[in-house]
């Protein structure tokens, strides 16, 4: 394989990212459509990286994204007078941001990985709530009323460019992010830590047998995965709406979310978490305008129905049927 | 010295005694079966000596060390490589794969980069006569050929020691003699101690063992070389009394 040719996976999610980048730009109206499908898809290949590539599933996953999302709002009320930094507060806020949630998965996961499948998924579950309570409980980072940075973000950059990060490069961040993300899978897809993620995947004692040290690549995926979830966070909700509350970034349904994305497109796929990203927002923003209230209600079935007919998602059957063409060095 | 060595090992199911006491040492390039009826504590015994399960009481030394409490990985690491009685193979993953990881994972001095691995696993795959297959799904392999897989697997990880569970168990007699004659050969070349764990097949036990150790009832009943172990009449009572009859 040569130097290139370990690249080709990414020349189709590239292509899909830039086309979903240019049909927001150029079609009216249809840019929040755009970057929330770029959010779901972005959740989706975060997420993908522990989900997919483990088979563990992480009921708690939104308390990363939600602990990004207050690595951002704490570094832009704590350095928006510093105005020699400019945009470098951003810079600053994203390494906040993967610090925190990387700091939470560290601690997280060294106790609950070393439980196994349904186990480790029930631990999980109480990480959220239980983070939440806390922080409204000792009514640490605002409390339950969390972190409100319009303001900060006029003062630093003034009333145009803080429209324009929280309408347009909050959504170009997210773009980048998962772009990113997706750089990041591959290279682990090729390396020792994908051959042994896929082992323990398959078989964990077997891998165990083999001499893979399976709690330390379980922990690598998992520190992965929820620092990209901090990175949105702070990008999809912290600039892009300008505030945290703590009620909206601790939601169960983003974890649910993203679990449906990732099963929707293919786990342990490259591609997978793309196309189900843009596909469940297709679907959600599509049902949502041609049958308001009704959509959740049409979505379930039509979801469900894709997950019975195609168990191993839509990239899971294209890569199937490609096995063997020339498109196989494409499609991963 | 011992490559390894079992003082007193013991492990218990509830009430169930699986290992009782049993104490063996195997010496490096040596050829050992461990033989005994269904239920003897055989498997136990490879899952003791793996890792899967740590003793009641007793200790493991391997090459010099205490590795009675090491989890698998680390006994892996050291250079321990077995197969399982059930094949146990990464089923989404290609046989190449399969084998490679072996490979990347398998003893320290020994672990390789994925390109590196892929490799050796082609190496290890043409020497066991199964190249042609690497490219299949793992999970669509037959049982034997499975079996096969697993013993690439684990040679790839350049052991020190190689336990085979039951690997030969429902094979063609040709497939046996020809994996025996891989076997002794690799054994040479490499200077692998081998254990193989053997229920039925008398004829792979008196070509391939140069020591036989009989357990019975979770205790070693007996060890001694292989021709004088099986025409030992303990050995005929309990193993052997079902064939020699036919």
């Amino acid at each position: 394989m040569n130097r290139l040719e370990k690249f080709y996976p990414l020349f189709p999610v590239y292509f899909l990212y830039g086309a979903l980048f240019l049909f927001g730009q150029y079609t009216k109206g249809m840019w929040q459509a755009v970057a929330l499908a770029a959010f779901y898809a972005a959740l989706g290949q975060a997420f993908n990286v522990f989900l997919g590539m483990t088979g563990y599933v992480d009921f708690g996953y939104v308390a990363f994204m939600a602990l990004g999302a207050y690595g951002m709002a704490l570094t832009v009320s704590g350095l928006y007078a510093v105005t020699w930094l400019g945009g470098g507060m951003i810079l600053v806020g994203l390494l906040a941001a993967a610090v925190f949630s990387g700091c939470l998965s560290v601690a997280v996961g060294a106790i609950a990985l070393r439980l196994r499948g349904a186990y480790f998924a029930i631990a999980t579950v109480g990480v959220n709530e239980g983070f939440r309570f806390l922080l409204e409980g000792i009514k640490l980072w605002g409390g339950s009323e969390g972190i409100v940075i319009s303001s900060k973000l006029r003062e630093a950059f003034g009333t145009d460019g803080a429209s324009a990060i929280s309408t347009f490069w909050a959504d170009v961040f997210v773009f980048l992010i998962a772009a990113f993300a997706a750089f990041l899978t591959l290279q682990y897809m090729r390396s020792r830590i994908g051959y042994a993620l896929a082992a323990l995947r398959a078989d964990e004692d077997a891998a165990q047998v083999i001499g893979v040290n399976t709690t330390k690549y379980k922990i690598i995926a998992f520190i992965t995965s929820s620092a990209l979830g901090g990175l949105i966070g702070a990008t999809a909700w912290t600039l892009k709406l300008t505030y945290v509350f703590p009620a909206e970034a601790f939601a169960i349904h983003y974890t649910v979310e993203a679990i449906v994305i990732v099963i929707l497109g293919g786990a342990g796929t490259l591609m997978g978490p793309v196309a189900g990203g843009i596909l469940y927002a297709a679907l959600k923003y599509g049902l949502g305008v041609t049958f308001p209230g009704l959509q959740l209600l049409i979505l379930a079935p039509v979801i469900i129905a894709i997950i019975v007919v195609v168990p191993e998602g839509v990239i899971g059957v294209l890569k199937a049927k490609v096995r063997g063409t020339a498109l196989e060095k494409f499609i991963v | 010295m011992a490559l390894l060595q079992l003082n007193g090992v013991t492990k218990r199911f509830g009430g169930l005694l699986a290992v009782d006491h049993v104490s063996l040492e195997i010496h490096s390039d040596e050829a050992v079966s461990i033989v005994g009826p269904n239920g003897s504590g055989k498997t136990t015994l490879f899952n003791l000596i793996s890792g899967v399960y740590t003793p009641d009481e007793g200790t493991l030394i391997f090459d010099g060390r205490d590795i009675t409490r090491l989890p698998p990985y680390r006994r892996a690491h050291l250079g321990i490589g077995r197969t399982f009685q059930i094949p146990r193979p990464f089923g989404t993953l290609t046989v190449r794969e399969n084998v490679a990881i072996g490979a990347m994972f398998g003893s320290l001095g020994a672990q390789k980069r994925v390109d590196d691995a892929l490799k050796a696993a082609d190496e290890r795959l043409k020497l066991v006569g199964f190249y042609e297959q690497r490219n299949r799904p793992a999970r669509e392999l037959t049982p034997v050929e499975m079996k096969m897989m697993e013993i690439a697997r684990a040679l790839a990880m350049n052991p020190k020691l190689l336990l085979l569970d039951e690997s030969m168990a429902g094979m063609p007699p040709k497939e046996i003699d020809t994996l025996v004659t891989f076997l002794k050969s690799i054994k040479q070349k490499e200077g692998i101690a081998v254990i193989a764990m053997v229920e039925h097949i008398m004829r792979a036990v008196v070509n391939f063992a140069e020591r036989v150790i009989v357990l019975y009832q979770g205790k070693k009943m007996l060890e001694a070389p292989t021709a004088e172990a099986l025409s030992d009449p303990r050995v005929v009572d309990v193993y052997l009394g079902r064939e020699s009859e036919q």
